[in-house]
């Protein structure tokens, strides 16, 4: 059967906005989710390993990270919104049957993250009382947690990989189904893309966190002393360049080894070549910037140096994953030629709160700033 | 039909959303209440330079935030990934109408979270004044995300003039925005008295502090009351007229309606009786049989509110049986499963017999042998009717609601759903997929159970 015939084509309401607009903030808000959530997607199990096998200044950062991830989690989940959103604005037609057919494992998600959360919790005010107050519950629920967050790393990358491999769909339906209902129990576990996808990402992920770790230690943790900071200094570049390589080789598995023809032609021809290129090779920069100064702490221009070049590099790999998500689409769903009606008023209205939130939210921040000069009453 | 239908077994699809909004809802109301509340307490704490109400104040700040900013925020995260499961058609609409409503709102759910962590994780080392700003601040913006939110929500229930004029504003200000505005604030009031009387009673031994928590949180607890009583008067009153009717002729909403009175009245008088004028009463057995009573008033409320919307998942915009209203003739025309995307799909992989042109043969469905018209039968029922009844058991159950019926009576049902029950969608099919569907529902409907004597009289009577 032709896969294309299982989209719907129904003329629903026009999408408000224009197409640019949508794409740019599903971009956006991906690349602003990615950040935090990199950071729990390897980060834990970074931290996890580090409290286990490294020297002291490896588990006061591990302690660190863990007393911050509570916070990282609420913005990662949260900054997820944005590009859930506008995803099922203008990509309705694909997504959802997609997540219907995997239904199970899509909600899982959700179920499978409340209790990680709550582990993170529960480790991080342990740590936040000294490495003496953790007893194996906690060890236990940090581990847990750890497992829990890559699965759902897993878990993700599986459901919207299926969104784009419709070619897919007519077996898993007719494969899980009562009388034509499906039963939500498919997976996606036979496309090529889903393991390299992944793996690929695992790599951001841990780029993401040694880049952290130097920001981090630059601004946050400067009351840690020198020596805490001269091992972030040694450790942070190996961690980074560990990740690179794996970025690099299952990014490679996927580029080389997944690609179908047409989007291969499309992201190989200009000017798509020079996005992938940029993209693949992006990570030199922040390593290079780690690797810059003989100076035996990050300073911390350079600490934020990196740090925006890390938002690069996100950013450029979230732009590729949009252009390569409409390429694979194309084929099926051409999503930029459904209709706009662009709604302003309700525009303007989410742009100018967007930027008075954002203005509160930097006041707020300022006060945190300054509350930590003073000591806890 | 526009998308695959997921099947639940027992439970239906739909209700799993139902299971996981009751949770967000009783803990989201906590979360803007709560918020309101932290910011007046800490201050008046402040003011009175009371430093045991402000240790108790950053213990529950603390138990606010590990239930709101993690229960709370994941459970609004599981109503969007099961609507979207459950109900795709009516999500995308509302998407689509409310995009730049839920993006609005997301600005504010993001001044929340970075309010409510400064607030709590700066606690004695802000200035007093800035920590009440900020307190304020995540109040503020929490209850505009509760505005937002029942914008979006109350227009499932009435549309108002988007019909004609489909522009965000029209849909956003539906005759059941303010009414239900006006409730839901009152209930977050109301509810986070409940959860501080749970909390202080739990964890509070100084009975000094913990009369003063009863006598305050009292007042917004009675104001809650005063205002769900507004808004559940001005709902009901803006409801369409169908749903009003709905309300009057079912049965169990009628005895819901009667639960839901009788809990507020209970509530509202232990809360008199109790903190307001005897705070002394505030023990944890006290204190739990009011946040239970308000709990279970708070859960009926919001199941009333979801069962007069029948038989609409979002009202006049989208049907029950995943179609849209306008659709119908259509449908009845050239066939329900010829019409769906994925039901036709399905028939056509699975019986390619019975597709002649690319098109679903109608006179060769019912050629089919038995056991395949049950499957198609099934299929049918799958997408016409599982988003509100299961099939033998479980919830609101086809089968059993049909015991004892014959053919004939079962087909009349079918062909005229929404003759026999205002509330039923309208059958969307032909002639044959009416027959197909009966098939099926004949096969899952138990026989007329026996014992009763009237039957015998009756039948010994009958010429």
């Amino acid at each position: 059967m032709d896969p294309q015939m299982l989209i719907d084509t129904t003329a629903l309401t026009d999408i408000p906005a224009p197409h640019w607009f949508v794409q740019f903030f599903k971009t956006l808000g991906f690349a602003l989710h990615a950040i935090p959530m990199n950071l729990w997607y390897s980060g834990i199990l970074v931290a996890m390993l580090l409290a286990a096998f490294g020297p002291s200044a490896a588990k006061r950062f591990s302690a660190r990270l863990m007393m911050q991830m509570p916070v990282i989690v609420a913005f990662g989940v949260n900054l997820g919104i944005v590009p859930l959103l506008f995803l099922q604005a203008a990509y309705g037609k694909v997504f959802y049957p997609a997540t219907i057919l995997i239904a199970w494992p899509w909600l899982a998600i959700v179920f499978l993250v409340i209790p990680a959360y709550y582990a993170v919790y529960y480790y991080a005010f342990a740590i936040r009382k000294g490495p003496e107050a953790l007893t194996w519950r906690h060890h236990a629920a940090g581990w847990g947690a750890a497992v829990v967050f890559f699965g759902v790393g897993f878990l993700y990358t599986h459901g919207l990989s299926l969104m784009v491999r419709v070619d897919a769909w007519p077996e898993l339906f007719m494969a899980h189904n009562q009388a034509g209902a499906a039963l939500g129990t498919a997976t996606n576990l036979g496309d090529p893309t889903l393991w390299p996808r992944w793996m690929m990402f695992w790599g951001l992920a841990l780029t993401t966190t040694a880049a952290w770790m130097v920001l981090d230690s630059a601004w946050m943790g400067v009351r840690e002393g020198r020596a805490y900071r001269c091992w972030v200094r040694r450790f942070a570049p190996v961690l980074y360049a560990v990740g690179f390589v794996w970025f690099a080789i299952f990014g490679s598995w996927y580029v080389f080894g997944t690609w179908q023809a047409s989007v291969a032609d499309a992201m190989w021809s200009m000017p798509n070549a020079l996005l992938t290129l940029a993209t693949g090779a992006a990570g030199v920069l922040p390593l290079v910037l780690m690797w810059w100064s003989k100076a035996r702490t990050f300073r911390r221009w350079q600490a934020t140096a990196i740090a925006a070049a890390q938002v690069l590099v996100i950013g450029l790999n979230a732009i590729s994953r949009q252009v390569v998500q409409n390429i694979e689409l194309r084929g099926y769903y051409d999503v930029l030629a459904q209709p706009t009606s662009v709604e302003w008023g309700p525009l303007v209205m989410f742009l100018v709160t967007m930027v008075a939130g954002l203005a509160v939210i930097v006041w707020l921040v300022a006060q945190a700033v300054r509350a930590s000069a003073h000591p806890a009453v | 039909m526009h998308f695959p239908w997921w099947y639940v077994p027992d439970l239906t699809s739909p209700m799993l959303i139902a299971f996981i909004a009751i949770i967000h809802v009783l803990i989201a109301h906590y979360a803007v209440g709560g918020g309101l509340f932290l910011a007046v307490e800490t201050g008046f704490a402040y003011k009175t330079q009371n430093s045991t109400y402000l240790d108790y104040l950053k213990r529950h700040t603390r138990f606010f935030v590990l239930l709101t900013a993690v229960l709370g925020a994941l459970t609004g995260v599981g109503i969007w990934w099961t609507i979207g499961l459950a109900s795709p058609l009516a999500t995308e609409v509302l998407i689509r109408t409310f995009v730049f409503g839920w993006a609005t709102e997301w600005v504010f759910f993001v001044v929340e979270i970075t309010a409510a962590f400064v607030f709590y994780y700066y606690w004695g080392r802000l200035p007093p004044k800035t920590h009440v700003v900020i307190g304020w601040i995540y109040g503020g913006a929490a209850w505009i995300s509760l505005v937002l939110i029942t914008g979006i929500t109350a227009f499932m229930l009435h549309p108002g003039g988007w019909l004609e004029h489909r522009s965000f504003w029209v849909a956003f200000f539906n005759p059941q925005f303010i009414p239900q505005t006006i409730a839901r604030t009152g209930g977050a009031l109301l509810l986070t008295s409940l959860y501080v009387y749970l909390h202080a009673s739990l964890t509070l031994k100084d009975p000094k502090l913990r009369d003063l928590i009863g006598t305050r949180s009292a007042r917004p607890a009675l104001l809650g009351s005063i205002l769900i009583t507004v808004g559940g008067i001005g709902w009901y009153l803006r409801l369409p007229e169908s749903a009003q009717a709905v309300l009057a002729s079912a049965a169990v909403l009628n005895v819901l309606i009667a639960i839901i009175f009788a809990l507020t009245l209970i509530v509202f008088i232990l809360l008199y009786l109790g903190p307001y004028r005897n705070p002394g009463w505030l023990s944890p057995g006290f204190a739990l049989a009011l946040f239970l009573f308000g709990l279970a008033a708070f859960s009926t409320g919001e199941f009333i509110r979801e069962a007069v919307r029948k038989p609409y998942i979002s009202y006049n915009v989208v049907l029950g049986n995943q179609i849209f209203p306008k659709a119908v003739p259509g449908l009845r025309q050239g066939g329900y499963l010829e019409g769906g995307v994925w039901p036709k799909a399905f028939v056509s992989m699975r019986f390619p017999e019975v597709i002649v042109d690319g098109k679903i043969d109608r006179s060769r469905l019912l050629s089919l042998p038995p056991e395949d018209r049950l499957l198609v039968g099934e299929t049918i029922f799958h997408y016409h009717c599982n988003d509100c009844h299961a099939t033998t058991r479980g919830y609101s159950p086809a089968g059993p609601v049909l015991t004892g019926r014959s053919r004939e009576s079962i087909l009349e049902l079918v062909t005229h759903l929404d003759e026999s029950h205002f509330f039923m969608p309208p059958w969307a099919g032909t002639e044959e997929e009416a027959q197909l569907l009966t098939d099926y529902l004949v096969h899952i409907a138990p026989p007329r159970p026996g014992g009763m004597i009237h039957r015998e009289i009756v039948s010994e009577q009958d010429p």
